[in-house]
């Protein structure tokens, strides 16, 4: 049944989510081809540089930003739509337990962000992947890997990990915030956007008292001044903190969807 | 034998409103029981209960000795009062869904039905008019062999032609050691085919008893009983 409900969940999001994607490759393909490719990165002068490479940095941060939320945003309508809004009806009467929509949903969910993440990672390497990138990179790479403290490509591929593992956090914490939306009787949708930046705000404020508290930021002002370093002693408490509360969102949207449907 | 539905001073609170109270009910097999109760009565809220969509507040429902959980959905099938099919799939898809998800779900007997109203396989569901959607699945919650059929409002909305072909499914279809319980407040169209009726007056049983005994004992049709009972 599981299975199944996965499979369905995937149908459902298929073909709108390929197309979103098969438009960012486009872009990516566009701009490497009609943008990046025609850039002298290494006769041109910082300044002529600079305006060309702005606009590209700028147009791939928000066509980056604009696929991730819309993959995000697809992924929490679907849970809503399926559910809690009219689908709901059909779903809660199917043979299968609550805790079993909620991990069809979260696997279906995580498998939708990863496919998300892999294209955003491809579509920036295709974006930045030409000769002349390449060889003004080579000329800077030393540099480079001095600053982060390990060459690009081990810095971009804990990033990568970084992000897909914040996939499962993202999921988890939407679902929780859909679910406690639906337990108000009216406004539920509101109600569980509003969860969301409440929960997101509190938890900020939670990380950064905590890092205040227990001195990371003595560690942070002391450390070697090498990037990676320095990313790693805050992202990795923070993420360490965000999986711990992921756990107790599971099990709240856990107990919501056992005992506390209410379908109106 | 055990009967197929038993609710226990079954209660449901929204906020301050009692859409139940303190309802105690037991439905046995082999009849059509027609749910009956004007608008607010409490009807769609103890169809809601019997399905699981909604907690009671206090008491307890009991299907077929269990309490509402994925076993007792086996048994049940559902009409809801509202569009529940994801719009965007194929009605071959949503044939495939139920086939997928309902052991007892008869394909075939559903596919029949879809050839004789000349409902194309291949058409979204969006591009179906409301009375065909409706039509679509109705036809999918009679071609399961359930133990207890639920159908909420299933001809209010539609003309009567509609209404007829609706009714002549249900009757064609319906499995006589099966429980059908039929909400809705056009009491004229299906009177003739119930055997028993309960009346829902603010969330609480106005009557209970068989069709028979209700026109020996008043010597009046069920609808007109109605209008009495619920006069404005």
């Amino acid at each position: 049944m599981l299975r199944k409900l996965i499979i369905y969940d995937l149908k459902a999001s298929a073909k709108i989510f390929f197309l979103f994607h098969l438009v960012f490759l486009i872009a990516c393909g566009l701009g490497r081809f009609c943008f990046m490719d025609r850039i002298d990165f290494v006769h041109s002068s910082p300044e002529t540089l600079l305006a060309p490479v702005t606009i590209i940095i700028c147009l791939a941060i928000i066509l980056v930003v604009a696929v991730n939320l819309f993959s995000w945003l697809m992924t929490a309508f679907r849970f809503y739509r399926n559910l809690f809004g009219k689908e709901g009806y059909l779903s809660w009467t199917l043979p299968v337990s609550g805790i079993r929509h909620l991990w069809a949903k979260i696997i279906s969910g995580c498998v939708l962000m990863w496919i998300d993440t892999i294209v955003i990672w491809l579509g920036i390497f295709f974006l930045v992947s030409g000769r002349n990138v390449t060889e003004a990179y080579a000329m800077i790479s030393a540099d480079v890997t001095e600053m982060l403290g390990l060459p690009l490509s081990m810095f971009s591929l804990y990033m990568f990990l970084f992000t897909a593992l914040s996939c499962i956090i993202s999921v988890i914490m939407t679902y929780f915030c859909i679910a406690v939306g639906q337990l108000f009787p009216s406004h539920r949708i509101l109600c569980a956007i509003a969860t969301y930046f409440i929960l997101t705000f509190v938890l900020q404020i939670a990380v950064f008292l905590i890092m205040i508290l227990s001195g990371y930021f003595n560690d942070y002002i002391n450390s070697s001044g090498i990037f990676s370093k320095e990313l790693s002693l805050i992202l990795v408490p923070s993420f360490l903190f965000s999986f711990i509360i992921a756990i107790a969102e599971y099990m709240i949207t856990h107990y919501i969807l056992s005992k506390k449907i209410n379908l109106i | 034998m055990r009967p197929i539905l038993e609710c226990q001073r079954l209660t449901k609170k929204y906020g301050s409103f009692f859409a139940l109270s303190d309802l105690n009910l037991s439905l046995g097999r082999g009849q059509i029981v027609g749910l009956l109760g004007p608008n607010g009565s409490g009807k769609t809220t103890l169809i809601k209960l019997i399905n699981g969509l909604l907690v009671p507040t206090e008491g307890h429902i009991m299907i077929n000795g269990l309490a509402p959980c994925p076993d007792t959905k086996k048994i049940i099938s559902y009409l809801p009062d509202q569009d529940c099919l994801d719009s965007h799939m194929r009605v071959s898809e949503v044939l495939s869904y139920y086939h997928d998800f309902y052991d007892n779900f008869n394909a075939k007997r559903a596919s029949a039905m879809l050839d004789a109203l000349g409902i194309d396989r291949r058409s979204r569901l969006q591009t179906l008019s409301k009375g065909t959607k409706e039509k679509v699945q109705l036809i999918l919650v009679m071609s399961r062999d359930a133990d207890l059929y639920i159908l909420d409002e299933p001809i209010g909305g539609v003309d009567p032609a509609a209404r007829e072909y609706i009714l002549q499914t249900i009757l064609a279809n319906y499995n006589e050691n099966a429980t059908l319980l039929i909400s809705t407040h056009l009491i004229s169209d299906i009177e003739n085919i119930l055997d028993h009726v309960l009346f829902l007056k603010n969330g609480q049983l106005a009557l209970n008893a068989s069709v028979d005994e209700v026109r020996a004992e008043y010597g009046k049709s069920v609808d007109a009983i109605f209008r009495e009972v619920f006069k404005c």
